[in-house]
C-alpha cells in the first residue's frame, strides 16, 4: 500500500503535522500506562499527554535569569523542527516516505540527535547548577550512545546495499527478518533507542533525586511542551526505524501498529526493570560492550556479504 | 545569613526543596563534574519545639505529645517514654501489656524498612522495586489499622500498660499477614543481591569499616551493616524482650548493600518473633496504676527504634509536670556518616547515601548549638530568646 501523498498535506496533516503529534502523544500514553501496570499502578488515563500539553501550552513561560533569551525561545522551536523534519524521510504508518533521497538515512540520524543536542545547549545556556549538570550528561551520554546505535542500523543497511530508508524496508518487506540474521544489531539499536530518549534506566541526564529535571529544569509553560511533544515525536519515528530495519518493515499502518506497539512493550518492560545508571557507568557499558558487539556484528555482516558475494 | 561567594568552586544545592527529599533538609555539595569534592549539612527546618513544650503538660498528656516526634516510628517514642516514667513512679507495666508493646514495636519496624527499602529504591530510580515494596507495606499497615484502629500514630501505650488487648481473630490476621510478607520478603532479598544494576549502585558504595562506624558512633542498622553488633534489644533488653530474646543481624561490607541485607533480614528477624509473641502472649492485665505525681527523681530510658538506638533522658521534679524531658534520635548519630563519606563519592550516589541511614528530618531537628570554636557555650534563655529575635528579623 504505497500511497503518495501531496506534499503540503505530508507537511501540515498526514502524515506529518497535526496527525505525527497526535501519534506522538498516543504513544507515550501507552508508554506511561505499560510502565504503570508493570509497576502494579493504573497509570494515567488516555487524554492525560494531551492534558498535559494544554495545561502547559497555557501557562506562562519564565524566561530565567542570565540566559540568552533568544536561544532560550529558539531552542525548543528547532528541537521540534527537527523530530518533524525526520518523519517525513521514514515510511510512517506504513506509508511510503514524503521525501525519499540517496542517503536520507544518515540525514534523518542526524536530525533525530539534533534534539538531544537542542536539550544539552537549553541546559548549558541557563546559569542554573541543576541545568548545567544535566547538560553535561545529557551531552556525554548523546557520546556515548550515538555510535553504536548508528553502527546497529548501519548492518541492515549494507545487507540492502542503499542508504535510503525506503528501500531498506523494502528489502526488509521482501526478505528474512534482519532480527533473525542480526540479533545483536537488534539488541544494540532498541537500547540506542532507550538511550536516546533518555528512558529509565538511561535517564541519569534527568535524574530527579539528584539533579531536580535535568537541562530542562528552568524550562517552563511553552518551551517545556514543545521539548515534550519533540521527545513523543522522536519515540514514534525511532520506534519506526527500528521496525523497518529489523521486524520485517513496515508494510501498511496495521502492519505497522501492531509491530512498533510490540516494540514499546519490550521498551516498557526494560524500562521497569532496572535500576538507573549512573553517567559514568551508561558511558562504560556503551563503549566497553554496545560499541564492541555492534562493530563484530558489522564486521560479521560485511564477511558474510563478502563470502557470499565469492560463492 | 549572607552568602559567600567562593569562586572556581561548583556547589550543588539539594534542598530545603528537592524531589530528592521528603522532609525539608539543606545539604551542599561542592562537585568537581561528577565527584563530590565538599559536603555541608544544615538541618533545623522543621524545628518544633516539644522538648520545651513537654514542660507545660502534664506526664499524662506527654504521651500523645511525644509520640508525635516522628511520623513513621511514632509507637517506638511512646514507648521510651512510658517507660521512663515507669521507672521514675517505680511501677512495673503488666507482662501481656509488656507483649503487646513488643509486639506493636516489631510491626512498626516492619513498617518502617518495608518504607525505607522503597525510599532507597527510588533514590537510585528503581521505581518498580519501590512501588512493589510500598503495596505490601500496605499489608502491615493495615494490620496496625486492625490493632489500633490507627494506621500512623497508633497510641497503643497509656502509662503503666497497653490500651489494646490482642485477641484469637486479630492474632490470625496478623499471622496470616506476617506469612504473605515473608515470603514477598524472600523475593526482594533476592532482588537486592542479585540484581546486577542495582548491585552496580550499591555494591561498595560509601563503604564503612567496622573501626569508622565505631569512631562516628553509628547506631542501629547503619552500625550493623559495618558488623557491629549494637542493639538495645539484646544489650539492654526493655519491655518483653528479656522473655523473647532477639538474634542481633550483621554483615560485613559496610556498603549500602550491606545496609540493604541487614535491613532486610531484620524483616525476617521481626516475623520469627511476631509469631514467638502470639503463640505465647502472657495471660493477665493489661494496665497497673501509676500515680498522678512523679516523684522527683531522673532517669534514662534507652529502646531500638527501627533506625537505632532511641535515647530518652527524664527528670521529674515530684510535680504532675516534667521538669524536663531530651530526647536523642537515632538520625542525628547517623548524620556524621553520611557527611564523612561523601567525599570522594559521585554525585549520583548521594541521594542513595542519604537515604541509606534511613534519615528522619523532623527526629532531627532538636536544639542543638554547634560548637564553631574551641570555647563551649553555655546559653541562657534569655540567650535563645534573643538570638531567636534576631535570626527571625
Amino acid at each position: 500500500m504505497n500511497l503518495t501523498i501531496p506534499p503540503l498535506i505530508a507537511l501540515l496533516f498526514f502524515p506529518g503535522g497535526i496527525f505525527l503529534l497526535g501519534s506522538g502523544l498516543l504513544y507515550e500514553y501507552v508508554d506511561r500506562k505499560l510502565v504503570a501496570q508493570f509497576q502494579n499502578r493504573i497509570g494515567p488515563r488516555w487524554f492525560q499527554p494531551l492534558a498535559d500539553i494544554l495545561k502547559l501550552l497555557a501557562k506562562e513561560e519564565v524566561t530565567p535569569e542570565g540566559v540568552n533569551p533568544q536561544l532560550f525561545v529558539a531552542l525548543p522551536v528547532v528541537a521540534l523542527a527537527a523530530a518533524l523534519t525526520a518523519a517525513l524521510y521514514v515510511p510512517m504508518f506504513g506509508f511510503q516516505a514524503t521525501f525519499t533521497f540517496r542517503g536520507d538515512l544518515v540525514v534523518t540520524l542526524y536530525l533525530l540527535s539534533m534534539m538531544t543536542l537542542c536539550i544539552g545547549l537549553a541546559g548549558a545556556n541557563s546559569i542554573d547548577r541543576f541545568s548545567i549538570i544535566g547538560a553535561t550528561r545529557t551531552l556525554t551520554q548523546l557520546f556515548s550512545y550515538e555510535a553504536p546505535f548508528l553502527l546497529a542500523l548501519l548492518g541492515p543497511a549494507i545487507v540492502a546495499s542503499t542508504w535510503q530508508i525506503g528501500d531498506i524496508n523494502q528489502y526488509a518487506m521482501t526478505h528474512t527478518w534482519l532480527i533473525v540474521t542480526q540479533p545483536i544489531g537488534f539488541i544494540v539499536a532498541v537500547i540506542g533507542l532507550m538511550g536516546k530518549l533518555e528512558l529509565p534506566p538511561f535517564d541519569a541526564p534527568e535524574a530527579e533525586t539528584e539533579i531536580v529535571s535535568g537541562a530542562l529544569t528552568e524550562y517552563s509553560g511553552r518551551g517545556l511542551a514543545l521539548f515534550r511533544i519533540g521527545k513523543d515525536v522522536e519515540l514514534v519515528i525511532g520506534l519506526t526505524l527500528v521496525v523497518a530495519f529489523y521486524l520485517g518493515g513496515l508494510g501498511n499502518p496495521w502492519v505497522f501498529l501492531l509491530k512498533t506497539l510490540v516494540l514499546l512493550l519490550i521498551t516498557a518492560g526494560l524500562q521497569s526493570l532496572f535500576a538507573r545508571l549512573r553517567i559514568d557507568q551508561t558511558v562504560g557499558m556503551w563503549w566497553r560492550i554496545g560499541a564492541l558487539v555492534a562493530l563484530v556484528q558489522l564486521l560479521a555482516v560485511i564477511i558474510g556479504l563478502f563470502i557470499g558475494r565469492i560463492f | 545569613m549572607e552568602a559567600k561567594v567562593v569562586p572556581q568552586k561548583f556547589i550543588v544545592p539539594i534542598g530545603p526543596q528537592h524531589p530528592a527529599l521528603k522532609e525539608p533538609g539543606h545539604f551542599e555539595f561542592t562537585v568537581e563534574g561528577e565527584v563530590i569534592t565538599g559536603a555541608t549539612v544544615r538541618l533545623g527546618y522543621v524545628h518544633r519545639g516539644i522538648e520545651k513544650s513537654t514542660e507545660d503538660r502534664n506526664w499524662v498528656q506527654n504521651l500523645y505529645l511525644l509520640e508525635r516526634i516522628c511520623g513513621i516510628c511514632s509507637h517506638i517514642h511512646a514507648t521510651a517514654y512510658v517507660l521512663g516514667v515507669e521507672a521514675l513512679a517505680e511501677v512495673t507495666a503488666p507482662p501481656r501489656a509488656q507483649a503487646i508493646r513488643t509486639l506493636v514495636c516489631e510491626l512498626e519496624r516492619i513498617h518502617s524498612h518495608m518504607l525505607w527499602l522503597g525510599v532507597a529504591a527510588h533514590e537510585g530510580g528503581f521505581d518498580t522495586l519501590f512501588m512493589y515494596s510500598w503495596r505490601d507495606r500496605e499489608t502491615v499497615m493495615d494490620l496496625l489499622e486492625g490493632l489500633s484502629g490507627n494506621r500512623v500514630n497508633y497510641s497503643v501505650n497509656v502509662l503503666g500498660g497497653v490500651k489494646i488487648d490482642v485477641d484469637e481473630k486479630q492474632a490470625a490476621s496478623i499471622r496470616k499477614g506476617i506469612d504473605f510478607l515473608k515470603e514477598r520478603t524472600t523475593y526482594y532479598m533476592k532482588v537486592v543481591t542479585t540484581d546486577e544494576t542495582f548491585l552496580g549502585r550499591t555494591r561498595d558504595v560509601g563503604t564503612m569499616s567496622y573501626d569508622q562506624a565505631d569512631a562516628l558512633a553509628a547506631v542501629g542498622p547503619t552500625a550493623r551493616a559495618s558488623g557491629i553488633p549494637r542493639d538495645v534489644r539484646s544489650d539492654a533488653p526493655y519491655a518483653a524482650y528479656p522473655q523473647f530474646p532477639i538474634n542481633v543481624i550483621t554483615a560485613k561490607g559496610g556498603d549500602l548493600a550491606a545496609r540493604f541485607v541487614v535491613r532486610i533480614n531484620e524483616l525476617f528477624e521481626s516475623y520469627r518473633l511476631i509469631h514467638e509473641i502470639l503463640d505465647k502472649l502472657p495471660v493477665g492485665e493489661l494496665t497497673t496504676r501509676v500515680p498522678r505525681r512523679i516523684p522527683e527523681n531522673e532517669v534514662i530510658s534507652r529502646v531500638e527504634a527501627p533506625r537505632g538506638e532511641l535515647f530518652y533522658y527524664l527528670k521529674s521534679n515530684g510535680s504532675e509536670k516534667p521538669e524536663r524531658i531530651k530526647v536523642r534520635t537515632p538520625s542525628i548519630c547517623n548524620w556524621a556518616t553520611v557527611m564523612n563519606f561523601a567525599v570522594g563519592l559521585k554525585l549520583a550516589d548521594m541521594p542513595m547515601i542519604l537515604a541509606g541511614i534511613d534519615p528522619c528530618f523532623s527526629c532531627s531537628d532538636r536544639t542543638v548549638v554547634i560548637n564553631r570554636t574551641n570555647q563551649s557555650q553555655v546559653w541562657s534563655w534569655e540567650d535563645l530568646r534573643q538570638y531567636g529575635i534576631k535570626y527571625y528579623r
